[in-house]
């Protein structure tokens, strides 16, 4: 959150990035104590929103840094949801909290280039038009299908 | 199995959602990137997912224990694929705690096998199954968690921890059969009687050489014969006062385990009657076999409310046989048990009445008026157990952490000097 404000563009008022992001830690803490996935998300969407509030009122460049932020956002968001769970005296094997530590940030970083990897294709020259319209739709049609798929999976 | 959404799910997928729509609104490939990797973790969650093939067996070293002792489950669970996390709960029910980790959580690897020792401590009496066990298993994310429960209950039974007694009560007559209780009569037997000259067909081994080689004639010994009882044991369940995790009734069913317990060993015969708003009786027997008839009855007992006039007429009359002992274990809440105790009295059975006291359990009330009422019910109680040594009944207060040895002295030292009168 503090990243998001001193890195805002020129122009951009700090102010009012941290406005938006001010409630975060409150939402996240209340969170994390009452153990309230409900506060958590609310506290992602917030650092969300901060991120659109200085790209939507800071100049038209594409940030590079958008990667690294996205995969601190699911950090963020992965250790809050693990903080939550019900206590297990088992949690304290080292094996099992090292395994799962592992999976959480190779996913941060599968995001993070994944979101790179949208960046180049969003910063590339290529000319728009209806083919590229009409790809887009099928791709956000396909992904969309694919969640559905893979959710409706009888177990 | 049963699969379940967590919460987490639709958490990923709205942030993911938004992240998506907030991109389109506003242009910005940069929010669609910020809200990638959630859509990233949702598909793999959600593909990579399996059910768990989890098998589970539960093994219990013992299906008996005593009250305070441990007993050891075995928990083994077997899969042939991995699941990196497993929480398995072993349900307990009132009454068995453990102080393992319950849940606890495993990682098994392919075709992998573990075993869990869950020590249960047995904190209260009673008839209890064991062994239902839930299993979950949240998948690798964190989206989607496999439940099931597996019905492995096994019976364990928990009897009330005895009491070492020295001496028991003895009844007023015994039984024609052998046993461990002196009779007042003379006949074949151990103890020494007393000294009477020989006779013709005494034994030869009877012969008191002493007390021949003085007199100078054959004198021999007389002896009295050891015989057993019947020894029936009366149960109030009508009423109870309960504080805490105590009751009378748990008073009551300890004594009757550890009388019952005592009296077989001395090859009494010993039968139960749980006598309140469900009828229980056990007829005398002896034996091994009978101690835990008995026990197993006991562990049956409970409070259970009725509002229906009983009396002694209810009860079959071979449950309760003549010259029998008959001890009462009351809290003497109940109408109906103190009058059923007075039937008996009445009706020419050996009685002892060990009131299991409920005042431990009662607290005055905060102001006057209740101080009051509690003085006028110790005073009430107090008349009633006069009501019954008035009739040769011996009455003895027994509470929570006396010894039960001192009542039944008490009751003894009472059957000494008392004698019934009748005018």
């Amino acid at each position: 959150m503090t990243a998001t404000a001193l890195r805002a563009s020129p122009g951009v008022d700090r102010a009012e990035l941290i406005a938006v992001g001010a409630p975060v830690p409150v939402v996240l803490l209340a969170g994390l104590a009452l153990r309230w996935s409900g506060a958590l998300t609310g506290a992602i969407v917030l650092l969300g929103a901060q991120q659109a509030v200085r790209l939507a009122i800071g100049d038209d460049v594409l940030d590079e840094w958008a990667p690294l932020a996205a995969a601190a956002l699911l950090l963020t968001a992965e250790l809050a949801w693990w903080s939550i769970e019900p206590r297990i005296p088992a949690w304290t094997q080292p094996r099992l909290a090292l395994r799962r530590l592992t999976v959480v940030l190779l996913m941060c970083l599968l995001g993070a280039g994944v979101g790179a990897a949208m960046l180049v294709a969003a910063g590339s020259s290529l000319s728009g038009g209806v083919p590229l319209e009409l790809a887009g739709i099928l791709a956000a049609t396909g992904a969309v299908a694919l969640v559905a798929y893979v959710a409706r999976r009888s177990p | 199995m049963t699969r379940a959404a967590t919460p987490k799910i639709g958490a990923y997928a709205g942030l993911a959602g938004v992240g998506l729509l907030a991109a389109l609104v506003l242009g910005r490939a940069e929010l669609a990137v910020l809200a990638a990797p959630f859509a990233l973790v949702l598909f793999f969650g959600l593909a990579l997912a399996e059910p768990p093939d989890v098998r589970v067996a539960l093994e219990i070293d013992r299906e008996r224990q005593v009250e305070g002792e441990n007993v050891n489950a075995s928990l083994e669970v077997r899969t042939q694929l991995p699941v990196p996390r497993l929480e398995l709960l072993l349900s307990l029910p009132d009454g068995l705690e453990s102080d393992a980790p319950n849940p606890v959580l495993v990682a098994l690897d392919l075709d992998e096998r573990r075993e869990l020792e869950v020590p249960l401590r047995c904190v209260h009496w009673g008839a209890y199954l064991v062994g239902r066990v839930s299993v979950r298993a949240p998948d690798s994310f964190g989206l989607l968690a496999y439940e099931r429960s597996y019905d492995l209950r096994r019976p364990l039974k928990v009897y009330p921890r005895g009491e070492a007694l020295d001496k028991l009560l003895r009844p007023l007559q015994t039984l024609s059969f052998s046993g461990s209780q002196t009779t007042g009569t003379r006949g074949e037997g151990i103890e020494f009687a007393d000294l009477r000259p020989f006779v013709p067909g005494d034994r030869i081994r009877r012969i008191n050489w002493r007390a021949t080689a003085r007199r100078g004639e054959p004198w021999v010994n007389e002896t009295h014969p050891e015989r057993n009882t019947d020894v029936v044991i009366f149960l109030d369940t009508f009423a109870e006062a309960r504080s805490g995790a105590g009751s009378t009734l748990d008073l009551a069913v300890q004594a009757a385990g550890s009388l019952a317990a005592h009296y077989i060993r001395a090859k009494d015969r010993v039968g139960l009657v749980a006598f309140g708003g469900v009828l229980n009786w056990l007829t005398v027997s002896s034996g091994v076999t009978q101690l835990y008839r008995v026990l197993d009855s006991l562990l049956d007992a409970e409070i259970f409310l009725s509002y229906a006039w009983k009396d002694i007429e209810i009860l079959p009359r071979r449950t309760l046989p003549p010259h029998a002992l008959v001890v009462a274990l009351s809290p003497l809440l109940d109408e109906r048990s103190v009058r059923a105790l007075l039937d008996l009295r009445a009706r020419g059975f050996d009685l002892a009445v060990v009131e299991i006291s409920p005042v431990p359990f009662v607290e005055p009330g905060p102001d006057e008026l209740d101080r009051l009422a509690y003085r006028l019910w110790l005073m009430k109680r107090d008349a009633l157990r006069a009501s019954y040594l008035q009739v040769g009944v011996p009455v003895v207060e027994w509470r929570q952490g006396d010894p039960l040895q001192a009542a039944l002295e008490e009751v003894r030292t009472f059957r000494r000097h008392a004698r019934v009168t009748r005018a």
